[in-house]
């Protein structure tokens, strides 16, 4: 099996840190990758379940792009849809029909959505969610997770770190996923001071096992949440569309009163989501926030077409099947090898661990082995699967697992 | 809260490098091959630590409270501090008879820490200072980290967010080590050495790319990418340390 060299990613990199802080920054930056030898930095053809790098060598891709891909990169009906309004119009003064048509849509699809509002990235939108809440309840704090991750806005980021204050924190509490006494404790401190709860559908940090929400307990924050007079929102911008397209919460039955979108929303086209009840309407009115791409209307039937086939074919089960293929197949493959590998979070967005090594170095390595032969693989954060993958793409990746698994004995054992 | 964070540093980053000076600088190791003697450092309402030498070893204690040959007493952190920078003594309460002890012999160890560490412009840099150098560098460093994550406002910030786990900082191929142990409950203890079994690793391929980190000339983020440092294990220990390190030169320089 070939293995993979990077030179010209290498060379890229090299220019790029002349001119660009880091080189390559945030989520795409080389610094989790480990080992960094085994992973290329950049590439400009992407096709279906697969992009090449810069050196020509080809992988199937279980980031998709960290979660945008969710149809397959390229895919004919988004690009047409894309491209066929770009024609007529993009960057516009006034906005766009489709702008409308997606959020009718997106009312009619998801269960909680009375009204939609529209903008670029993730945190725009889950900052956006914060600032209603605060308007809806006249209140300043919010609640979230530890380990939870709702974008780099100074309050989201982690205390202490470059460019954060500590005032940044000040309005935030942070207490352990599924754990409702620490919720209780919260509220009887600082109840009167609570705007919202916010979380994740289901946990999934980085750099450990992803979590399911206990029985019950998305119900009782909700309802302690309302007894209070607090916001429910979820930020379903990693796995939203990939478990249930009327929104995650529908996947585990229950009804916040604010959903975040982004990520898989329009395969690739920048866009996100805001969706909430009508309780919330008046207040998300009043809100100001708003960015000069937010309107641009490509973005808008690109969603349009992408949501449009993922309900048809029912993606979010193609991926769950998929999903519990692969990590059915590398869970045996593991235990033929002598080791075990945890498997963790949604089938549809994994994250896996050999549990054989507290220190993550052998899934590391294993990883790194994997993307050196085609399948690329991190190991700090969950996967996800597109409706592209296929079931020969599955089989090859354990191939090329099984290849994975007889280099990393070699260094590490059994 | 500065003067008193920067005297722990002295104190517990700086002047334990004693503890392992011997073992990398053979003059050093002859001038302490014949002590039998025990110094305490003390703050008043605040720090002390000791340092025993005997049997050619010089081993550091952090805050205890055995019996010593000669206690030295600070009155303040600034105290202490005003002596780190040669513009201060201290006041001796125990152990009058070897003031020439600590005038001449003592002193004499100190110079070889401070000719390691703050070499003169005039010092001839070889390959065998380098690695004195560099092993006392990254000790200090490494060192300094339990004590920010207690006084440092920023460190203080972040040192819930460490799990349990030790961090090892490591030059190829032939060392130096320094670890740290993290608690998982803001605390952490520091020591010189590899690790057993460290939770996470940072790796610099060679002492060059090493000393250019310590100098402040290496790109660390490409050195990254390139595998020049390389980042293994809980990298979250690693992040989290290095924006505490980040704050060391706002109390040492």
């Amino acid at each position: 099996m070939n293995i993979y060299q990077y030179d010209k990613s290498k060379e890229w990199f090299q220019r790029a840190v002349k001119v660009i802080p880091c080189g390559v920054y945030g989520h795409f930056s080389p610094a989790p990758y480990a080992p960094v030898e085994a992973y290329p930095f950049f590439s400009d053809k992407a096709e279906g379940a697969r992009f090449w790098d810069v050196d020509g060598n080809e992988f199937i891709d279980y980031m998709c792009a960290y979660g945008p891909m969710v149809l397959g990169y390229h895919h004919p009906e988004v690009e047409a849809a894309f491209q066929k309004q770009i024609s007529i119009s993009d960057a516009n003064t006034v906005a766009s029909p489709r702008m409308v048509e997606l959020a009718e849509f997106l009312c009619e699809m998801i269960p909680v959505a009375d009204w939609a509002f529209f903008a670029r990235n993730g945190a725009d939108v889950t900052n956006m969610a914060v600032m209603v809440a605060r308007a809806a309840t006249g209140r300043d704090k919010i609640i979230a997770i530890k380990g939870g991750y709702h974008g780099t806005s100074p309050w989201m980021q982690a205390p202490g770190h470059h460019g954060t204050i500590a005032d940044d924190h000040d309005h935030l509490f942070r207490i352990p996923w599924n754990d409702l006494e620490a919720l209780d404790r919260i509220l009887a401190e600082h109840g009167s001071q609570i705007a919202a709860f916010m979380a994740s559908p289901f946990h999934h940090p980085i750099f450990e096992d992803n979590a399911l929400p206990a029985d019950g307990y998305w119900q009782q924050v909700v309802d302690k949440m309302h007894e209070n007079g607090s916001v429910v929102i979820v930020d379903d911008v990693r796995a939203g569309f990939r478990l249930h397209m009327g929104g995650s919460n529908e996947h585990y039955g229950f009804k916040p009163d604010m959903i975040a979108f982004s990520k898989a929303i329009a395969n690739g086209h920048a866009l996100s989501a805001l969706v909430g009840t009508d309780d919330l309407k008046v207040d998300a009115a009043k809100v100001f926030h708003t960015g000069s791409f937010w309107y641009c209307a490509g973005s808008f039937a690109a969603a349009l077409a992408c949501l449009n086939i993922l309900k048809a074919e029912d993606g979010p089960a193609r991926m769950r099947m998929l999903g519990e293929k692969l990590t059915g197949g590398l869970r045996d493959l593991a235990s033929s090898h002598g080791y075990t590998m945890i498997v963790s979070g949604e089938p549809a967005l994994p994250y896996l661990r050999l549990a054989d090594d507290e220190t993550l170095m052998l899934q590391q390595a294993w990883c790194g082995e994997c993307t050196r032969r085609g399948a690329f693989f991190t190991s700090h954060h969950n996967w996800f699967l597109s409706t592209a993958h296929t079931e020969d793409d599955i089989e090859k990746t354990l191939q090329i697992a099984d290849e994975a698994f007889k280099a990393v004995k070699k260094q590490f054992g059994s | 809260m500065i003067d008193q964070l920067k005297s722990r540093l002295n104190l517990k980053a700086v002047l334990r490098n004693l503890e392992v000076l011997p073992a990398l600088d053979p003059v050093s190791a002859e001038l302490i091959s014949d002590w039998n003697i025990s110094l305490r450092f003390s703050v008043w309402r605040d720090t002390q630590v000791v340092l025993d030498f005997h049997d050619g070893r010089c081993v550091f204690h952090s805050d205890s409270k055995e019996s010593t040959s000669v206690n030295l007493f600070f009155s303040s952190p600034a105290h202490l501090n005003n002596m780190f920078e040669n513009q201060a003594s201290p006041l001796p309460l125990k152990g009058f008879t070897k003031l020439g002890f600590l005038k001449k012999e003592f002193s004499q160890l100190i110079g070889r820490l401070e000719y390691f560490l703050k070499p003169a412009a005039e010092t001839v840099q070889d390959e065998a200072f380098k690695k004195v150098n560099l092993a006392l560098s990254l000790n200090t460093a490494v060192f300094a980290i339990p004590e920010l994550m207690k006084l440092d406002p920023v460190s203080r910030r972040i040192a819930p967010q460490f799990s349990a786990g030790s961090l090892q900082f490591s030059v190829d191929p032939d060392g130096p080590h320094a670890h740290i142990i993290f608690d998982g409950q803001s605390r952490a203890v520091a020591f010189p050495g590899p690790a057993v079994n460290p939770t996470a690793m940072t790796v610099f391929k060679n002492s060059e790319v090493a000393q250019a980190l310590v100098a402040g000339t290496l790109d660390s983020f490409a050195a990254v990418a390139t595998a020049d440092i390389q980042l293994r294990g809980m990298i979250p220990l690693i992040d989290h340390s290095n924006v505490i390190l980040d704050r060391l030169p706002l109390y040492l320089q």
